[in-house]
């Protein structure tokens, strides 16, 4: 998996480029808008993050120059201004996922991952992890023999966990994904959810599947 | 007394005393000096005949003139006064209207190049540099809150790359974890802030569409009993009648989830927390009601202010960052709304919201 990280401010790039290589991708980096261009059209990427202040052609517009030259690789915005305005005016210039600084490490490392993955996604309507399972149609979760009894919400909790199982999911992106906030609501919404999710999946089972990456978020695995 | 009353007094006691004195002038005129004259001619007839009645009439031509005079000059002082001083009650109004957010409106002036068309000239250019400033000061908060942004994201990131890193040692990660948890505060103090300049600046634009504001209310009703529960606290929807509302969806939805979280934040263990939204006077109006230690009527005015914190002995065990209740505010503000606290100490708060319906 190889990924072009656009961005001009040095240390940022810096870090994300470690945390990117860390989890195997191989990392390019550009410090301008016209380079990441250059970059784009003779390297096939698997991902793109972009970050929309640029010296000289910003973000927004090296992504409509994509778009336009028929190049469709999954793009992540990045931004210092994070309004919605501005979310929704890159989405719709052809961005898959906007991610307002300062970000988590782990949020944009998910988002990648779930930018790479996104054509070879589970569609399947039974998501199983171990023994746990979620039928995406009737909403019925069933661990073992065991039937569980899931709220709207914690089905939407559990199915989003679900799919993204084995990745580590970031609160903002849960929040996001779950209910659909595009800010951080400074509560610990999601610690709770996911608090009473463990008690109805993992209470009563010896092998536990929903594990806490402190500081990080939250993953859904087989092993600890 | 107002302006307009005194110098109407003053300007009937004026006519009247200069009436007077004319009077008497008069009297000297026509009565006393002519009858000297008479007396130099015919000394020696009638030596002392001054006739008393002529001394009457003059006194009561003059009263009777004097007093429907003084009268007259009353009521046309008053008009007069009111003609004159018209420019400064528009005036009032004008700069009554005048708070923080249209110091950039201009109060009218009324052309006819008089003292009071300097005065509200002097006005204008006074709040003219007044919104220079507040721009100034807003432009600063949003420069500044844009600025912190960049360094943020790399401490944030140079710090999480450290804790990935598996050599630490267990003080340096326990370290790493603090520094990280104050950098998420920072992080959505300075989101906040930016939040909050920009809409002072109008540069927040809301996406109205119609809403029923009785699904984001049961919507957030559902969080809540979630966020209640560790606390062991009592949940209750009174009342969630079908409304209609024209909103932005996430600002509402915000909102909403920010007076829950108070609510269940701000509350007593096993203490009760009550939700209700009835149509009142043709207004949506959200009730949210909890048991609480209560807030001082003396700090109640302040509590939206921004980075006002209410009761010290709480402040420092409460996360947060200070800006809720301010961006509530402005959250329907922003909806043509109005936000209230009522509260009874050591029983409970009350937030109520009205928004115009749909």
């Amino acid at each position: 998996m190889r990924v072009l990280v656009v961005e001009d401010e040095k240390k940022t790039a810096s870090f994300v480029r470690k945390a990117l290589q860390a989890e195997s991708f191989a990392v390019d980096v550009c410090h301008n808008g016209d380079d990441a261009l250059a970059a784009a059209s003779t390297t096939p990427f698997d991902a793109i993050v972009l970050d929309i202040m640029l010296p000289g052609r910003d973000g927004i517009s090296v992504l409509k120059q994509l778009r336009e030259r028929k190049n469709s690789t999954p793009v992540l915005l990045l931004s210092a201004r994070g309004e919605v305005n501005e979310r929704v005016e890159g989405l719709n210039a052809g961005a898959d996922d906007y991610l307002p600084k300062p970000f988590e490490l782990s949020e944009l490392i998910a988002r990648v991952r779930a930018l790479t993955r996104r054509s070879g996604e589970n569609k399947s309507t039974t998501l199983r992890v171990a023994d746990l399972t979620l039928d995406t149609l009737t909403h019925k979760a069933q661990r073992g023999n065991t039937a569980i009894e899931l709220t709207a919400r914690e089905y939407r909790l559990l199915e989003f966990l679900m799919r993204s199982a084995g990745r580590l999911c970031g609160r903002m992106m849960i929040l996001e994904k779950v209910w659909d906030y595009s800010f951080d609501p400074g509560t610990n919404l999601v610690d709770v959810y996911v608090r009473r999710l463990r008690e109805k999946i993992d209470a009563d089972f010896a092998t536990k599947l929903l594990h806490t990456v402190r500081g990080e978020g939250y993953i859904l695995k087989e092993a600890a | 007394m107002t302006i307009r009353t005194r110098l109407s007094l003053w300007y009937a006691t004026v006519m009247f005393i200069a009436l007077m004195v004319m009077g008497v002038l008069l009297y000297f005129q026509l009565v006393i000096e002519p009858r000297q004259e008479a007396h130099r001619h015919h000394h020696e007839q009638n030596e002392e005949a001054v006739d008393p009645d002529v001394f009457e009439d003059v006194t009561g031509i003059v009263l009777s003139c004097g007093i429907p005079a003084a009268l007259l000059a009353v009521a046309g002082g008053w008009w007069l006064m009111k003609k004159s001083l018209a420019p400064v009650a528009s005036l009032t109004q004008a700069t009554e209207k005048i708070t923080a957010q249209n110091l950039g409106e201009k109060i009218p002036r009324t052309g006819n190049g008089d003292e009071f068309d300097r005065l509200t000239e002097v006005f204008n250019s006074m709040l003219a540099r007044l919104d220079d400033s507040f721009n100034r000061i807003r432009e600063f908060t949003l420069h500044a809150s844009h600025e912190l942004k960049t360094p943020l994201t790399v401490l944030r990131g140079e710090t999480e790359t450290a804790l990935r890193d598996e050599k630490i040692s267990p003080t340096e990660r326990e370290r790493a974890h603090s520094q990280l948890e104050e950098l998420r505060r920072l992080t959505q103090i300075v989101d906040g802030l930016t939040l909050l300049a920009k809409a002072d600046a109008g540069q927040v634009a809301l996406t109205l569409e119609p809403l029923r504001l009785d699904e984001l209310v049961r919507d957030c009703f559902a969080d809540l009993q979630i966020l209640a529960e560790p606390q062991h606290i009592q949940v209750e929807l009174e009342a969630c009648e079908e409304i209609s509302v024209r909103g932005d969806r996430h600002r509402l939805r915000q909102l909403l989830l920010n007076l829950a979280d108070n609510a269940v934040k701000y509350n007593q263990p096993s203490g009760h927390v009550t939700m209700s939204l009835r149509r009142a006077a043709g207004l949506a109006e959200i009730k949210i009601t909890n048991t609480s230690a209560g807030i001082p009527p003396e700090i109640l005015p302040r509590v939206f202010d921004r980075f006002f914190r209410g009761d010290s002995a709480h402040g420092n065990t409460i996360e947060g960052c200070g800006l809720g209740l301010s961006i509530a505010q402005w959250i329907v503000s922003a909806h043509a709304g109005k936000i209230q606290i009522a509260s009874a100490p050591s029983q409970s708060t009350i937030v109520t919201v009205q928004l115009p319906t749909a």
